[in-house]
């Protein structure tokens, strides 16, 4: 049986927001998955590779096919990003959290 | 006397400038660098199209300085001529016609443009008649070597006794988008090469041993598929548009058409002997072969040709014929079937009996 995961820290959820924005603003996807939703449900795979291309791009990180695995749901994917990032350039959605949720 | 037309000979002609696929992963990564933090999945990306190199119009140090669309066309109609020009030479002499009997000439492209379109520089590079009756056909993308064929085919009933030459120039690397990173973009210079190729056909009337006829053609349209595949025209050319949906257009489709075509001949998939179909892309060849439903073996000389050349658009279709002509395989009676699908999105099929 799978363990239930943890709700999203702050952190985490600025975090898949801001991969939602970079969905809809810079790729124009227009289907907005759920946080707890397979992403390849949602999108085709020139969409989820555009997006995982532009998840790396603006938080500077790599993503392996072994994370890629383990990534179904954008909660796991804006987990993934949050601890694998450098506080850089985690400040600006973190910030961006702050003013959404004060 | 044969009602049909013959394809009497195929030629393939590439420009001299063979990069591998490795050495090309090397040159864009500089480009790729600019924009992508992670270079190396773009890398894979190129890969993962399984061409091993591409023949391209122009060394590679020349294509950073084509900077804008005039630029790239102007190269596409120099270099465009010298390789169309060579193809259709090749294609005359394998079939023994001179250029003087030509009576039609059908010209299919579309990655650049010209007016007088660019077979009008081969009438006069080649010497062709003033009769001839000039067909250039734009738009239909990587269909147009088979609907160019039908094409010719179709007016080849009508006029029995005439010669006609199919030829498909295509210079995919001159509508790189440099400046485009999106993925879709990464896959297309990934996977399109350049080249040309020439088809000599032959009215029903000029009967001719051992060569295949093509005895029925069937276009398919798919409605409301525009959005699947085409250009996007853009202040710097052609962008590709590129739906990750072809297969699955290809898949839920081309089985059906495919039978139906050769049901209306009185025939079944396990009768035809040689399937000749539009390289594509992995992805799509997969989907091609599922849809059909034929084994692996059935399209190695469309996946060798992807390997060699990459997917060279309206001609790659005919480097597979030219392939199966030059090897000498067929026998009379045998049956084939050559297939692809394009921009609309529509589907070209062609049955051909030796």
């Amino acid at each position: 049986m799978n363990p239930v995961p943890s709700p999203l820290t702050d952190l985490e959820a600025a975090v898949a927001r801001e991969i939602l924005r970079i969905a809809r603003e810079d790729l124009a996807i227009a289907a907005e998955p759920a946080p707890d939703e397979p992403l390849a449900g949602r999108l085709d795979s020139l969409q989820l590779l555009s997006l995982v291309v532009a998840v790396e791009d603006r938080f500077r990180v790599i993503l392996s096919d072994e994370d890629a695995r383990a990534t179904r749901s954008l909660e796991d994917l804006a987990r993934l990003v949050a601890e694998r990032a450098s506080p850089d350039r985690l400040a600006g959605p973190a910030d961006s959290a702050g003013q959404a949720a004060p | 006397m044969h009602t049909h037309p013959a394809v009497v000979s195929a030629s393939r002609a590439l420009p001299p400038h063979f990069i591998d696929q490795e050495t090309l992963i090397a040159a864009l990564s500089a480009y790729w660098g600019k924009q992508h933090f992670n270079v190396e999945r773009l890398a894979d990306i190129h890969r993962a199209t399984r061409v091993g190199g591409r023949h391209l119009a122009l060394p590679l140090a020349e294509y950073p300085g084509l900077d804008t669309f005039r630029k790239c066309n102007d190269a596409f109609v120099r270099v465009g001529a010298e390789v169309g020009e060579a193809a259709v030479r090749a294609a005359l002499d394998r079939a023994g016609i001179a250029p003087a009997d030509v009576d039609h000439l059908f010209f299919v492209t579309v990655t650049g443009i010209s007016t007088p379109s660019l077979d009008a520089k081969l009438v006069n590079r080649l010497g062709l008649p003033a009769r001839v009756k000039r067909t250039p056909i734009f738009g239909l993308g990587c269909m147009a070597g088979a609907a160019g064929l039908a094409r010719a085919s179709d007016a080849l009933r009508a006029f029995p006794g005439e010669v006609a030459v199919l030829l498909s120039v295509e210079l995919c690397s001159l509508t790189l988008q440099r400046e485009d990173m999106s993925v879709a973009n990464v896959i297309a210079s990934g996977l399109f090469g350049d080249g040309a190729a020439a088809v000599v056909l032959e009215g029903g009337a000029r009967a001719r041993a051992g060569a295949p006829r093509i005895e029925a053609t069937r276009s398919v349209f798919y409605p409301d598929t525009e959005w699947v595949m085409g250009w996007d025209v853009v202040d710097t050319g052609f962008k590709v548009l590129l739906s990750p949906k072809v297969p699955e257009v290809i898949e839920a489709n081309v089985g059906g058409d495919v039978d139906r075509f050769l049901a209306d001949h009185g025939l079944a998939k396990g009768d035809v002997r040689h399937w000749i179909a539009h390289t594509g892309g992995p992805k799509v060849l997969e989907a091609f072969r599922r849809a059909v439903g034929l084994p692996e073996a059935a399209l190695e000389r469309s996946w060798r040709s992807l390997r060699e050349v990459g997917n060279l658009s309206s001609a790659s279709v005919l480097f597979v014929l030219a392939d199966l002509l030059d090897a000498g395989e067929a026998r009379p009676g045998d049956v084939g079937l050559l297939a692809a699908m394009g921009p609309g999105f529509s589907a070209e099929l062609l049955l051909l009996r030796w």
